[in-house]
């Protein structure tokens, strides 16, 4: 009976709302929707909640300040189940039966190869905001992580600083792996240094026996990994402790997360990325904040993998007021000339779809921290799409 | 030389280690137990309970023997005894139980990496060369199991009772042996057995759902190659372990990876029985 006492106006107003939402799809051009296709579930999974959590902060303060071009912004997230197959439903669903404005996500390379034909099809503008092994190219796509060029040789610089001549390299023999080994073998021997060894484990590997005592054989002064993320990192830097091997050890298969809980075994190690926690701008210091408020104890630290995202959803704003309009053959060329400032500094995918970016190099302390050792501003991409502009 | 040498020993001690279990299993019931993986993970996960609740990290041993034995009971009562007469059935069961140990622990834990405390670290001196301390117990634990088992088998009533249902089922049930709980008892140490490997390797590897899983195929080939001995898993551990260091230290890892299997099926090609003396 309560009904009865709300006035009329707020009844029609009621009803109008309601009227709304269930014409929702109809209005769909007062709403700017961005799809995000991600691992919610397979390997992806537990970086995955940080991305989604990044772009729902960059929506909610981009609503709370008038949303974009004075629409309304909405995001629509689909599992890619971290693979090929998810990914194509994931894209194809996003992009003709959402249809969506824009794609912004972090995905594995196999999910992101089986996605861009979907999306040179519907002719969506797609950003890509996971670092990965580089040169993947498509007229709708843009980068704003980073490659190997611009992950490796802050590790290698570092290492040659500190007297560094001898170098052994270990990976994980799948793309990513073998693709970065032969970019930082490439580096180092380009700058001077010597490789004394190149060994590559099965991507499901959990013994490592026979390549640590190889390694403690050629008694090298470094040793760099590139290994899959999760299991094969953890065992092979525990086993690698455990044999005590005190050489320089930089890891690039590593995040912040991952260093933290491996507690004792990580300290010491070498990591290098565009975002750590502990950047010391007020950018970054903001950001982190208001993903505390938001998310409070639900929060997952933000980390090189989720703070992309988060520009990326700016970087697409920017864009879109730049052009004055949603449609892809004017957003996609102002995505390169839009300057977005963010936790990882100011950052314009302007070369050849990708962007240079300030990288860092971070060692992890006892207290399982990442101290940052030194930045290295504005690293270039090199030539990733050379026929893209 | 005194490295490789090393490797191979501490391999074989921990290949040994992880395989006992389900050789126990497989000598008594003839059947393979597919939940070994999983069981292992499981004593992955009370190794990690342990050390997360600040115990000594050698407390883990004999909470993941706990953990594995419970769980081993449990099966053996409602999933594998109801099998008895149909081993590929209790295969296949088996292998779905592992798949549904490792959902189990991915709602209880997460699907992420975990780590435990190691109960030794660092690095011993032992002939002029400095080894892992971890992997140099793990060859005095591996070798403490088997002295255990082959006392338990050798030594006691039902150590008896086992071999003779081994040798014939039919005949030791005729002179009043209780086999039904012959392997119910064997069943369950061999899941504890596996519970204590999946503890005792988490120092050298990571603790997730899917960690029990590359032991598991090793592990099968290892039994299969050894009948229902301790000493002839102990032959094959030594000599397929020492072929995969061998072949990942000269060759490649890729292929050491694959060595166990591939010289196991060559080993059962050429000799059936494998170093079975029997």
């Amino acid at each position: 009976m309560s009904t009865l006492r709300i006035p009329h106006r707020r009844l029609l107003m009621a009803g109008a709302l309601a009227a709304g939402l269930l014409a929702g799809p109809a209005l769909a051009a007062d709403t700017v929707t961005i799809g995000i296709p991600v691992g919610l579930s397979g390997a992806n999974s537990v970086v995955a909640p940080s991305v989604v959590q990044s772009a729902e902060l960059a929506v909610e303060e981009i609503n709370a300040k008038g949303g974009i071009l004075g629409k309304k912004v909405v995001l629509e997230v689909a599992d890619d189940a971290s693979g090929a197959a998810g990914a194509q439903k994931a894209f194809d669903s996003l992009i003709f039966q959402k249809k969506v404005d824009v794609l912004i996500s972090m995905e594995t390379s196999a999910a992101r190869n089986a996605g861009l034909p979907i999306v040179n099809r519907g002719k969506v503008p797609y950003i890509y905001t996971s670092f990965y092994e580089g040169r993947s190219c498509s007229p709708f796509m843009y980068v704003n992580a980073w490659v190997p060029d611009q992950q490796v040789a802050p590790i290698v610089d570092f290492f040659k600083k500190e007297g560094a001549k001898t170098y052994f390299l270990i990976g994980s023999d799948y793309a990513f792996g073998r693709g970065m080994l032969a970019f930082t073998k490439d580096y180092i021997e380009k700058t001077g240094g010597k490789i004394v060894g190149d060994e590559y484990a099965p991507m499901d590997a959990t013994d490592w026996t026979a390549i640590l005592s190889k390694v403690k054989a050629a008694n090298p002064d470094a040793i760099i990994t590139s290994t899959a993320g999760g299991a094969p990192n953890v065992t092979l830097t525990k086993q690698l402790r455990a044999a005590g091997i005190k050489a320089l050890y930089g890891n690039l298969a590593v995040d912040e997360g991952t260093a933290k809980s491996m507690g004792a075994d990580a300290e010491g190690i070498y990591i290098s990325g565009s975002y750590f926690t502990n950047i010391d701008t007020p950018a970054n210091k903001a950001f982190l904040a208001a993903m505390e408020t938001k998310f409070g104890k639900d929060l997952k630290t933000p980390n090189d993998l989720s703070v992309p995202e988060y520009e990326a959803v700016y970087a697409y704003k920017a864009a879109v007021e730049k052009a004055g309009t949603t449609a892809a053959d004017k957003v996609i060329p102002a995505l390169a000339e839009v300057a977005v400032e963010g936790p990882r500094g100011t950052i314009v995918m302007n070369k050849q779809r990708h962007a240079p970016l300030t990288m860092y190099l971070g060692q992890v302390k006892a207290d399982g921290s990442v101290a940052i050792m030194s930045s290295f501003k504005d690293v270039d991409p090199g030539d990733q799409c050379p026929k893209l502009k | 030389m005194i490295a490789q040498t090393l490797d191979i020993v501490t391999t074989a001690a921990i290949l040994y280690a992880v395989a006992t279990g389900l050789l126990l299993v497989f000598g008594v019931m003839k059947i393979i137990n597919f939940a070994h993986g999983g069981l292992m993970t499981l004593g992955g996960y009370a190794a990690l309970v342990t050390t997360q609740a600040g115990w000594n990290p050698w407390l883990a041993i004999p909470v993941a023997a706990l953990f594995g034995g419970v769980a081993g009971m449990a099966i053996e009562r409602f999933v594998v005894r109801p099998l008895y007469a149909r081993p590929l059935d209790a295969i296949l069961a088996t292998w779905g139980l592992s798949i549904i140990i490792g959902q189990v622990i991915t709602i209880a834990f997460g699907r992420g990496v975990q780590f435990t405390q190691a109960p030794l670290s660092g690095t011993l001196d032992l002939f002029g060369e400095s080894y892992s301390a971890y992997r140099l117990a793990l060859v005095g634990i591996a070798a403490a199991l088997g002295l255990a088992l082959t006392a338990l088998l050798q030594g006691t009533r039902l150590g008896l009772e086992t071999r003779a249902v081994i040798m014939n089922e039919d005949l030791a049930r005729g002179l009043g042996i209780n086999s039904a709980l012959v392997r119910f008892l064997t069943f369950t140490l061999g899941a504890a057995l596996a519970g204590v490997a999946g503890a005792l390797i988490t120092p050298l590897s990571s603790v997730d759902p899917n960690m029990g899983v590359p032991w598991l195929v090793n592990a099968f080939m290892l039994v299969l190659v050894s009948g229902a001995s301790l000493l002839s898993l102990l032959a094959a551990c030594l000599v397929l372990g020492g072929a995969q260091v061998l072949v990942a230290t000269h060759f490649s890892p890729v292929l050491g990876g694959l060595t166990i299997a591939v010289l196991a099926a060559v080993i059962l090609r050429i000799r059936p029985k494998g170093f079975a003396r029997d």
